[in-house]
Formats: C-alpha cells, sequence, structure tokens
C-alpha cells in the first residue's frame, strides 16, 4: 500500500534500477546474499515467537524479494475502518442540515451512555478488541458523507498504480501484507523487518547499511521510524534492523546518556518521557482519553482517521467522522473554522487540502501556537510522504492513508513532545552547539567540501542542536524543516544502528519532491545528514561521510562536541557583571573562565543569576538561529521548565501577533515570573525572571545579556551559514 | 426589498435564542428556535445556524463539560455563545467582513448577557414564560420584539440614514468593536461626590424611603448619565442603570424629542416590521413567533409590553416620566405604571422615575405593598414630590456645582480604563478623548484585553477564590504603550500614546496614576 505512493511521489527511477541489470544492483544483490541473510535469519527466528504472522513478510523482503509478487487482493483482516466503507456517498450541501442532526444525536448518544446499549450509536466502540466492526457505528455514521472503497486495499492500490509507472507497481503488493494492522504494535514493529539490509563487506563487522526505501523497502522510510527499541515496551526487537548493536552502542547506552544528559541541565528531552504511542486501549468513549490534555488528530477529508495521538486511530473512527462533519458543516455554510473555545478547552482545526488536522487541547496556549503545531504535525507528514499525496486522495476520496503512516507514531509524537520543550517550535529557528569558532570552521569546512560535490544539504548534528550546515549554492533549508528532519531522524531508532540512505521531503525547500538523506551516527548524539537530489547516491554520500569522519576525527570536532554537551550553553549565573566587552576572553567556552563559575555561581544557588535573571532565549533574525540559556536551579523541575516554556510561547504569540505587526517591547509579570521581552530588527530576546525582580534592574540585565551574547555569538552561533540570505 | 441590501443584513449578524430541550423529535426542530435575528431568513438556513451551535454545543461538552461551547471562531465569521439560563442558549453570529468588524468576544458575549438581563427584569425567565405556555408562542411573542428593540437601540444612527429607518433593510448594527476597548459593559459608572453633596444625597435616600412608609423599598439616583447613589443590590443596580441610561435620563429623553419627526416613523417601522411583513417567509417566521393577528378581533394573541421601544418616555407635567408602553389604565388617561423584577429579592416592583433637570431618581416599591393599584402608586408619588421636592432641588444644585462636565474624568496624557470588578464600576476617559487614539493603538489594546479575559476565565475556572495579579505592558509597533494591570478584583487598561520609550516611564505613568485616582491599587509598594 506504501509503495505505490512512494512511487507517485517520484521513487520510479530508483525503483527502476531493480529491473535493470547493473553494477548498481548486483552489488546489493551479492551483498544481501553474503552478508545479509544470515544475520536476518537470526532476527527472525527471534521474532517467530511473538510474530509469526510477520515472519513470513520479511522472509520475503530478505530473501526472495523480487520474484515475490502478490495477487492484487490480499485477505486482510477485518477492521474497524470498515464498518464505513459500505456507507453511501451522500452530498453535504444537499442535506447538510440532515447530516449534522446524525452527527449530533451520534454525539448525544455517545455522551449520555457509558456502556453499551445494543440499539444505536450509543456506543462508538463498545468493543474493546479492534477487529470485528460494531455495526452500530457503521450504520450511523454511514450517513456523514463518509464513504469507504468496497475493499481498500486494491482499490487504494488501483488508485496509486494508476499514478505509479506499471512495471514498477507490481513489485509492491508484496508490501501489502505487512501494511495491515493487526494489533497496534505487532503490526507496526512486524514492518521493521521488513528493512533490507546489507552488509558491506568492508565494513560487516562496524556497521549495517539499511537501504530505505529501494524497493521494497520503501515502505521502511516510513515503518522503520516505528522501530522499537527506543520505545520501552518494544525494546527487545531495537537491535533487529540495525543489524545488531554492533556498534557497541547499546540501546540501555543511549537511555543512560538521555538520563545524564538531562540530569546535567540539558533538559532536552527528559529521560522520564518515553516516545512511542500510549494509551492505545482508549477511545472517545473513555474517560481518561477525553481528559487527556492535549489531542492531536490527522483525519482525510472523508473523515478517516489518520493519526490520533491517543488511542487506536481505527477505534477513532465515529470521532473522527465528527470533526470531519464540523469542518465540512462549516464548510458548506462558505466558511472555514478555525477555533472552538469551551472553558479551558481548545479545539483548533486546519484544513490542508484533503488532509484535515485538527488539535483539542486544555494547555492554556495561544491559538496561534496551537496552529503553528498544527503546521508542523502537517510538515513532518509531508515529510515523510511529499504532498503528492494529496494525488491519492484526488483519485480516490475515501483513500485509507493510515497504512502510509504506520509505524511513523514514534515520529509524531516526538514532534508532539517537543511542543513541550523546544522553544524552535514556535521561534522558527534553529540553534547551535556551542563550540569554539575554530572548531566549528573546521566542521564548516569538511561539509562546504562535500556540498562542493553534489550534496544539496550537510547537515551536522548532536540532538537537536546544530554543528555545522551547509547548503549547496541557492539552496535554502528552513528551520522548520530542520527542526522536523532533526525529530524524523531522532525518533526513528533505525537510524541510529545504522547508516541508512532514505527518502525524506523538506516541506519547505520543495513540498512536491522527495530528497534523498544520507543519515549516520558518529556517536549517540552526533549524527551527520547529507541530503541529495539523486536517488542512487548512497556510495558517494557514503565516501562523503568517511571523508567527513576522518577530518572530524583528526581535528578532534567529536570530542569538542561531546565536551560541549556536557558544558551545557550559557548559564545566567555566569552573565558577566562588568559592562566591558571581554572581547580577548581566553576562555574556551563562552567567554568565561571555567574555573571561576563555580565560586560565582554559587553566590546565586537557588536564585539564578544576577537581578533574579532565571532564564533568556536570544533569537537573531538574520540567523535564523537562537540560543537558550541553561535553567537556572529556580527553575528546575521539567515541569517547571515546561511552563516557562509555555510563557514565551504566550509572549511570542502576544509579540507576533496578527495584524498590528510584532510589538517592540513586553513587560509582563504574573505570579509566576516577570518575563521581558524585547523585539529588534536584529534579534529578539526573551528573559525570564523572578516575579519580584526590581524592573529597573531587570531592563538592565537584559542589556547585559544582549552585549554577552554578541561577545560570544562566534561560538554560540553559525555565522555566514544563515540558510535564508545564502 | 432589494436583494443585496438584505444580503448584507443578513450577513452583517445574526442573533438566535433556542432551547435545547425543545425539538428533539425529527421534523420538529423548528420547536427549538424562540428567537432569530433576521427572521426573514429561511428556516433552513435558521436551523443550520442553531444545527452548528447546538452540535458543538454537545461535541465541546466531552471533553469539557462543566463549560461548553463559548466560541467558534471562523475565518469569516465570530459565533459566540451564552447560556442564558439552563439549556437556554443564546448565539450571535457576527460577520468579519470589514476592518472595522473587529471584536472582542467577551464584549460580545457581554452584549447577550446584557440583552437577557434586561428581559428578566421586565419578563422574567425564559424558562419560566416557557412553563407558562409550553407551545413558545408566549415566548416568542415577548423575546421578538424585546430583542428588536434592543438591536435598534444598537443601531448605527448616520445622517444619512435618517430618511429610513428600518432596521432590517441593511443597516448596521454598532456593536461593541475594538474601537470600545475603554469600556466595559455590564458595569456601572458612577459620579464622584464631595463630602457635602454626599450626605445630602444620603439624606434625601432617607426621605424617599420614608416616603413609602413601612413597606420596604429601593431607590436609586443618577445625575446625567452617572449613578449617584444605589440601594439596590449590585446585579439589579446594573439593569436598572443600564436602562436608566438607555431609555430615561435626560439625554436618552432628548433624543427622542429631538428627532421627534422621525420617531413616529421609527415606531410604526417597528410595527412594519413585526406586523406587515412582505415575504412569504417572513409571514411563516411571524407564525411561528405568535406575533400576527390570529384572533378574530384582529387583537395580537398575546399583548406584549415592550420596555425598551424608543422614545416612548416623556416627562410628565408633576415631573414624573411617564410611559404608555405598559398601556393605558381602562377606563382613564394615566398610563400604567412599570413593573420590574428583582433578580435578589425575586419580586415584582413599581418602577417610579422622578427627573429634575439632570438628577434621574428611581423608586422602586413592591407591588404586593400597595393595595390599590394605580392609585396607590399616584398616592406614593404625591408624598415623595411633598416630602422630597426640596431634597431634591438641593441635591441638584450641589451636584451640578461640582460636575465638571462631560470631559470631568479626562486625566490628560492618559487614555484609561478602570474596572472593579468587585464593585461593578467603571470608569472611562471620555469617548470623546478615546477617540483620539489611533487605529493601531486601539487595536493593540484589544489584543490585550482579549489576552487578559483568556487569562481571567482560566484563572476562574482554576479556583474561583484566587485573585489574578498580573501586569502587561507593551510598547507597540506605533510606539504606544499599551498597559493591562490587575489586581485584587480592579482592572486597568491604559493607552499612552506621547510618551517616553523607555518601559520605566511608563511605570512610573502608571504609578502616578494610580496614587492619584485610584488610592495606589495598582502602585506597586
Amino acid at each position: 500500500m506504501l509503495l505505490p505512493v512512494v512511487l507517485v511521489l517520484g521513487l520510479g527511477p530508483l525503483l527502476n534500477q531493480w529491473h535493470k541489470p547493473g553494477p548498481y544492483n548486483c552489488a546489493r544483490e551479492s551483498e544481501t546474499t553474503q552478508f545479509g541473510s544470515t544475520p536476518r535469519l537470526h532476527l527472525l527466528v527471534r521474532h517467530r515467537e511473538r510474530q509469526p504472522r510477520r515472519l513470513s513478510a520479511a522472509f520475503r523482503f530478505t530473501t526472495g524479494r523480487r520474484r515475490v509478487h502478490r495477487p492484487h487482493k490480499t485477505h486482510k483482516p477485518p477492521r474497524l475502518s470498515r464498518s464505513l466503507r459500505n456507507s453511501q456517498i451522500i452530498n453535504p450541501k444537499a442535506e447538510s442540515y440532515l447530516i449534522f442532526r446524525r452527527f449530533l444525536k451520534a454525539l448525544q448518544a455517545s455522551m449520555s451512555s457509558d456502556s453499551t446499549s445494543g440499539e444505536d450509536l450509543s456506543d462508538p466502540n463498545p468493543n474493546p478488541t479492534p477487529t470485528p466492526a460494531p455495526k452500530p457505528l457503521e450504520d450511523e455514521f454511514a450517513s456523514v458523507a463518509l464513504a469507504e472503497p468496497h475493499n481498500e486495499v486494491p482499490e487504494g492500490q488501483e488508485a496509486l498504480n494508476g499514478v505509479a509507472n506499471g512495471p514498477l507497481a507490481e513489485n509492491n503488493h508484496r508490501e501489502i501484507e505487512s501494511s495491515e494492522r493487526e494489533g497496534d504494535v505487532s503490526g507496526v514493529e512486524g514492518r521493521i523487518e521488513i528493512n533490507l539490509e546489507v552488509e558491506e563487506a568492508r565494513e560487516s563487522v562496524q556497521r549495517g547499511v539499511v537501504w530505505r526505501r529501494t524497493n521494497s523497502e520503501l515502505e521502511d522510510g516510513q515503518s522503520s521510524p516505528s522501530s522499537s527499541g527506543y520505545a520501552g515496551e518494544r525494546g527487545s526487537t531495537s537491535a533487529s534492523s540495525g543489524g545488531s548493536g554492533i556498534d557497541g552502542i547499546g540501546e540501555d547506552e543511549i537511555q543512560e546518556v538521555e538520563n545524564e544528559g538531562s540530569v546535567s541541565g540539558f533538559s532536552d528531552s527528559p529521560a522520564t518521557w518515553v516516545p512511542g504511542k500510549r494509551h492505545l486501549d482508549e477511545d472517545d468513549a473513555s474517560i481518561s482519553w477525553r481528559k487527556r490534555k492535549k489531542h492531536f488528530f490527522i483525519l482525510s477529508n472523508s473523515g478517516k482517521p489518520i493519526y490520533s495521538r491517543y488511542g487506536d486511530e481505527h477505534k477513532l473512527a465515529g470521532f473522527s467522522a465528527t470533526l470531519q462533519a464540523i469542518i465540512s458543516f462549516v464548510e458548506n455554510g462558505g466558511d472555514r473554522v478555525k477555533l472552538v473555545r469551551a472553558g479551558k478547552h481548545q479545539v483548533v482545526f486546519l484544513v490542508k487540502g484533503p488532509i484535515y488536522l485538527v488539535c483539542i487541547s486544555c494547555t492554556e496556549e495561544p491559538y496561534e501556537s496551537l496552529r503553528g503545531q498544527l503546521e508542523l504535525i502537517y510538515g513532518q507528514m509531508l515529510l515523510i510522504l511529499t504532498k503528492s499525496v494529496n494525488r491519492c486522495f484526488e483519485k480516490n476520496p475515501k483513500f485509507d492513508m493510515t497504512p502510509l503512516l504506520g509505524g511513523t507514531d514514534v515520529v509524531f509524537s516526538s514532534l508532539i513532545h517537543s511542543f513541550s520543550w523546544n522553544p524552535a517550535t514556535f521561534l522558527h529557528a534553529y540553534t547551535c552547539l556551542p563550540l569554539a569558532y575554530a572548531t566549528r570552521q573546521a566542521a564548516g569546512a569538511i561539509l562546504q567540501d562535500v556540498a562542493d560535490s553534489g550534496v544539496l544539504f550537510a547537515i551536522l548534528m548532536c540532538k537537536h542542536k546544530v554543528v555545522s550546515l551547509v547548503g549547496a549554492q541557492k539552496a535554502s533549508l528552513h528551520p522548520d524543516d530542520m527542526l522536523l528532519l532533526a525529530n524524523f531522524v531522532m525518533s526513528s531508532e533505525s537510524f541510529r544502528t545504522s547508516e541508512s540512505f532514505s527518502p525524506i521531503c523538506l516541506p519547505r525547500y520543495n513540498p512536491m519532491a522527495f530528497l534523498y538523506a544520507y543519515v549516520h551516527y558518529f556517536d549517540v548524539d552526533t549524527y551527520l545528514m547529507l541530503l541529495t537530489t539523486s536517488s542512487d547516491a548512497f556510495y558517494h554520500l557514503k565516501d562523503c561521510r568517511i571523508r567527513i569522519e576522518v577530518v572530524l576525527l583528526k581535528s578532534n570536532v567529536l570530542s569538542e562536541v561531546q565536551r560541549s554537551m556536557l558544558d551545557g550553553g550559557m548559564h545566567v549565573e555566569d552573565l558577566p557583571t562588568d559592562p566591558l566587552p571581554r572581547s580577548g576572553s581566553v576562555s574556551p567556552h563562552l567567554g568565561q573562565p571555567r574555573d571561576s563559575p563555580e565560586r560565582f555561581r554559587q553566590s546565586y544557588v537557588g536564585i539564578g543569576g544576577p537581578a533574579g535573571l532565571w532564564h533568556f532565549i536570544y533569537r537573531s533574525i538574520y540567523l535564523d538561529q537562537y540560543v537558550s540559556s541553561e535553567f537556572s536551579p529556580a527553575i528546575s523541575s521539567s515541569r517547571q521548565q515546561k511552563r516557562l516554556y509555555r510563557a514565551y510561547q504566550k509572549l511570542y504569540a502576544s509579540m507576533h501577533n496578527s495584524g498590528i505587526g510584532p510589538h517592540k517591547t513586553q513587560f509582563r509579570r504574573d505570579e509566576n515570573y516577570v518575563l521581558l521581552c524585547w523585539v529588534t530588527q536584529d534579534f529578539e530576546l526573551y528573559a525570564a525572571f523572578d516575579p519580584l525582580a526590581d524592573k529597573a534592574l531587570a531592563i538592565k540585565t537584559c542589556n547585559r545579556v544582549c552585549q554577552w551574547v554578541k561577545d560570544v555569538e562566534n561560538e554560540i552561533f553559525l555565522l555566514g551559514a544563515s540558510p535564508f540570505s545564502w | 426589498m432589494g436583494l443585496s441590501s438584505a444580503t448584507t443584513a443578513t450577513e452583517a449578524i445574526k442573533l438566535c435564542i433556542f432551547d435545547l430541550r425543545r425539538g428533539q423529535q425529527e421534523g420538529q426542530e423548528l420547536d427549538k428556535i424562540l428567537f432569530f435575528f433576521p427572521a426573514h431568513l429561511p428556516f433552513s438556513t435558521q436551523l443550520s445556524v442553531i444545527g452548528l451551535s447546538e452540535g458543538l454545543i454537545t461535541f465541546t461538552r466531552i471533553f469539557s463539560p462543566e463549560a461548553a461551547c463559548e466560541v467558534i471562531e471562523a475565518e469569516r465569521h465570530s459565533h459566540v455563545f451564552y447560556e442564558a439560563e439552563p439549556d437556554i442558549w443564546m448565539v450571535m453570529v457576527v460577520e468579519k467582513n470589514e476592518t472595522e468588524a473587529i471584536w472582542r468576544i467577551d464584549a460580545l458575549q457581554k452584549v447577550l448577557k446584557e440583552v437577557h438581563s434586561l428581559f428578566l427584569m421586565f419578563h422574567g425567565s425564559i424558562r419560566a414564560l416557557l412553563e407558562k405556555e409550553p407551545a413558545g408562542g408566549l415566548i416568542r411573542s415577548h423575546l421578538y420584539p424585546f430583542i428588536m428593540d434592543y438591536l435598534r437601540a444598537c443601531q448605527k444612527r448616520s445622517r444619512l440614514d435618517n430618511c429610513c429607518w428600518d432596521f432590517l433593510f441593511g443597516k448596521k448594527l454598532l456593536l461593541p468593536s475594538f474601537r470600545d476597548c475603554l469600556k466595559e459593559r455590564g458595569t456601572v459608572q458612577m459620579l464622584t461626590v464631595s463630602r457635602e453633596a454626599a450626605i445630602e444625597v444620603q439624606s434625601l435616600v432617607k426621605v424617599l424611603e420614608s416616603c413609602a412608609g413601612n413597606t420596604p423599598c429601593y431607590s436609586l439616583i443618577l445625575f446625567q448619565d452617572l449613578l449617584v447613589s444605589t440601594t439596590l443590590s449590585p446585579v439589579d443596580t446594573i439593569n436598572l442603570f443600564t436602562y436608566a441610561v438607555l431609555r430615561l435620563t435626560p439625554r436618552a429623553l432628548s433624543s427622542g424629542v429631538g428627532s421627534w419627526s422621525y420617531l413616529r416613523k421609527g415606531s410604526t417601522a417597528s410595527h412594519v416590521t413585526t406586523g406587515s411583513m412582505l415575504t412569504h417567509s417572513a409571514s411563516v417566521s411571524e407564525q411561528v413567533y405568535g406575533l400576527q393577528d390570529t384572533s378574530p378581533r384582529g387583537d395580537n394573541s398575546y399583548y406584549v409590553a415592550r420596555p425598551l421601544q424608543q422614545d416612548r418616555w416623556s416627562k410628565g407635567k408633576d415631573g414624573f416620566l411617564v410611559t404608555d408602553i405598559w398601556g393605558a389604565e381602562a377606563g382613564s388617561s394615566t398610563s400604567v405604571t412599570p413593573t420590574v423584577w428583582l433578580q435578589q429579592t425575586e419580586e415584582r416592583m413599581y418602577l417610579c422615575a422622578y427627573q429634575y433637570r439632570s438628577l434621574t431618581l428611581i423608586l422602586l416599591v413592591p407591588v404586593v405593598s400597595i393595595f390599590n393599584g394605580e392609585q396607590g402608586v399616584s398616592l406614593l408619588k404625591q408624598h415623595v414630590l411633598e416630602n422630597a421636592s426640596p431634597k431634591m432641588l438641593k441635591v441638584e444644585e450641589k451636584l451640578s456645582k461640582g460636575w465638571g462636565g462631560e470631559n470631568a474624568y479626562h486625566v490628560s496624557g492618559y487614555r484609561y480604563l478602570l474596572v472593579d470588578g468587585d464593585r461593578n464600576v467603571s470608569r472611562a476617559s471620555p469617548p470623546g478623548k478615546v477617540t483620539t487614539l489611533t487605529k493601531e493603538s486601539l487595536l493593540a489594546l484589544n489584543k490585550v484585553r482579549e489576552e487578559v479575559d483568556l487569562e481571567k476565565h482560566q484563572m476562574e475556572s482554576d479556583n474561583a477564590h484566587f485573585e489574578k495579579d498580573m501586569e502587561v505592558s507593551i510598547r507597540a509597533k506605533n510606539n504606544a504603550w499599551v498597559i493591562a494591570r490587575i489586581t485584587k478584583g480592579k482592572e486597568l487598561y491604559m493607552v499612552l500614546e506621547k510618551a517616553d520609550e523607555t518601559l520605566l516611564y511608563a511605570s512610573d505613568a502608571v504609578e502616578k496614576f494610580s496614587n492619584r485616582y485610584c488610592s495606589g491599587a495598582f502602585s506597586l509598594d
């Protein structure tokens, strides 16, 4: 199911290669047979115990991939969403009111009764198991202009095949089976196995190469992110796709480093947060589900669920239909619904062609922020599928997209998690890892070298922070794209364990086409991404990576990166007291002598920096970059940090409200903070102080922060590489 | 009826009241609708507005059972919800088609709240009227003229439009927009009086109370459009104050006098809208609202007083204000004394309003305590004239002396709004001064007020007893300082346009204002 879309999206040339004898294919073939199959078999055996049904598919892929030809009509287990498929399409315009009445009744019914009343819709989902379709739901929502193809699988495929290159399409059917959902987690897990793994002779012990999205693997590009490992409940499979943790980077270690990170003040991803989807057992009838603070939904314009943050999408078919009904009801009135507010709850709608995105939240975030988050979720979806997915809906409005995104839950959940800790999600800027100027220069130089040889973008990152970034001439990289790309790579466990070549789309760069990303982790946090337009550049990029790695090792960039991670960024306690610029500072780091701070800091223990400064974010407008200070002890818990983050978000929205343009200054005091914001043509400063802070002192301190940032800008920013003003 | 003008009328605003408990059966949905403006819209349109509203009320209750839908923001419209009584909803749909149509949701919600409060005061609760006559004709015949009269008060009166005063033909309503962000509906504006005058007022109140003998009565004294004294509960004070400013104070009366020529036009026009609508759908809707003549004698099936009707009050020879809104006593020329419901005591009271120059005095006496109806009322009036006249003259004189004119509360350099939420009192820069502000400043303040509204709501739903304390100072793009301060139930909003650049200067300005005019309520120390 997935494959055809990929074809549509422009993988044709790549796939064609499979059918032409050539050095490219031969190499792969032989590698597969020689090295690939053995470890796979081993893994498959492990899986057999838990996933017998998946096994066959996986096995096919690792061995006789190319000969497998599945018949069009593959048997699928019944699913809930099928309950809708026999429904008739009702012209919503003609009978919009009627439809809405029914939707209303459905809602009322589902609200009033908690238990199953056999009658109509009282419980949209009386059956805890996802398999059988409860009839009532089917009947009732049949009218909500929802319709599914009679036989989902083949129809969806036809739609796709129509666009896809004929011969190639045939290859794709093998995926059908694996893309079906069987149980929740397991289906995803199974798909991981489809990874075609090629171990190279040269590095057979060192690394596994995951070929993503070549022919059969096309799906992997999307599904592999699901790959286990990261998520606790599926932990044991983690090594599976990677060929093995040969690197010596086990999952435990990753966990450890993360813990360490958060302890040392990198609250980036608190160790307590486990990516992946939770509460799958819930649906809209469960009280716990209704009480979740922030829901995100993606659905199609026919009301089919595509993604839900909580609960199984298929169990939420009825709810999805309701959302669709609201949107289309307003649309039929010649309008477009943006926001519904009820008490502390906000329902935010975003319509992107055939894709509807909805957020239901009681987090008190401003509308603009929630809308921005929906935009990012949509962007993340495009990154995985490109906008060409719209064509599937043009061909077949009832197209079911869930399989296409199967297994990417973890990508979305990690993005959603970042909405509560990563300022990049609302600042639309990226941040750099603090490094000595020379170190970053060294990294930049080799990346530039590589970029000159036909790489579109070369990005070296450490977690979500950029070490260095280089783009080919005239190519510009939007910070949002970087955020989404980094999220995609970091949340997908399989990238960590092997070098990978995966089609991705940068929505702000070109939403219609795939680029190809070569991803390689140098250590647990540091990874290199080489982006190209050419689908067969894997070996070239691999060579580039080797060259880069050699240089990075030689010039100690990687060790400097690790050191910087340990040291952290700017500490408010280190804010220089004297107003003179410390231009000639000998300090290795951020203009501060590393031996003195201990003593210096002690005076502020518990109260943050001078004048009660707790935290600041400085965003350079020309550079598209921001720097965020470390959190002072006054806001050490992740809850406090999240609250501060939300306060910044509110402040940002308030400063940048549409219509009357950005304000210049804002001072805001409530029971939690004194917040100061200063927007100029060059920069934006957001600073948080103790709520009792003195206004005059706070202003002075802000001026000093700006000066400090300017003094150390060589180290905290990537200069001369503004992606926008390239 | 020009089609285009009709469209603008229908597009600009829709207002409906519906009862969720009614019309549950398929095909009986129309039963839900208690009021719909514009009434000439086809039922399918009316039902679709109500269907969407009802759907979203139900939908939002899934997540927020305690507070259902308050607003729908769409690209072209805002839908504002207000649950006036349990299961009785008022929904206003306003179009955002022009640059001036920028609303603050809270302000619109307060309009709905105000019209409902006034309705309660004159007619009692909607639910009670529904229970009195479950078919719904009674409530519809009350709501329709009442709300239409209310809306007419909001109507834009441009000079050119005087000739055509019909509400349904594409006239715009003066709903509170961002230009009114330095006003607060649902509050009372007080006159600041000197100590000396305050004592006089006090003794006048005493005298008034004694006029009614042993029956407990209430009084409300206004000078110009400002409140001087009240013995009513806060909620009843607001309602009566609102009504007085709308219809009773000298200014309200004189606007009628000044436009006497078209007063008649106005009242006939309103009859036109309710009585002789020509279009097909309209006459159908009138049947629904029970407005059409159905009885063989040609009378309306219900006699409904229309207290909000414009220009129906006038000053009598004795100084008491008279109106024929409530009809005339059978067999005599004296008109019936109006009555109102007090929310606090749930009593029906006679409303007697006396006016001397700028002074308006409202006396409320329980209906039950006056035995012989109109006669008893005139007796009471007589009493008041005899006992209180000299006092009233004195008070009027004192107040006039101390009265600083329309711009009395102007503070130069400041444009402000001060709201005391506990006492429901507000004071603001005079409207004439507020209009000097640029659109940008007003928009910025409107936005800040929206943010504060949200914060207040969230605070309310979190913890009813916790009092928000916050301060926002923004230097807008046009270099104006826009300031909001909330503390101990008091709110201060301010725009300083010609202020210095620094935040400290702006803070100082607020501090000075607070010390001087708010007894330091917003001072930091």
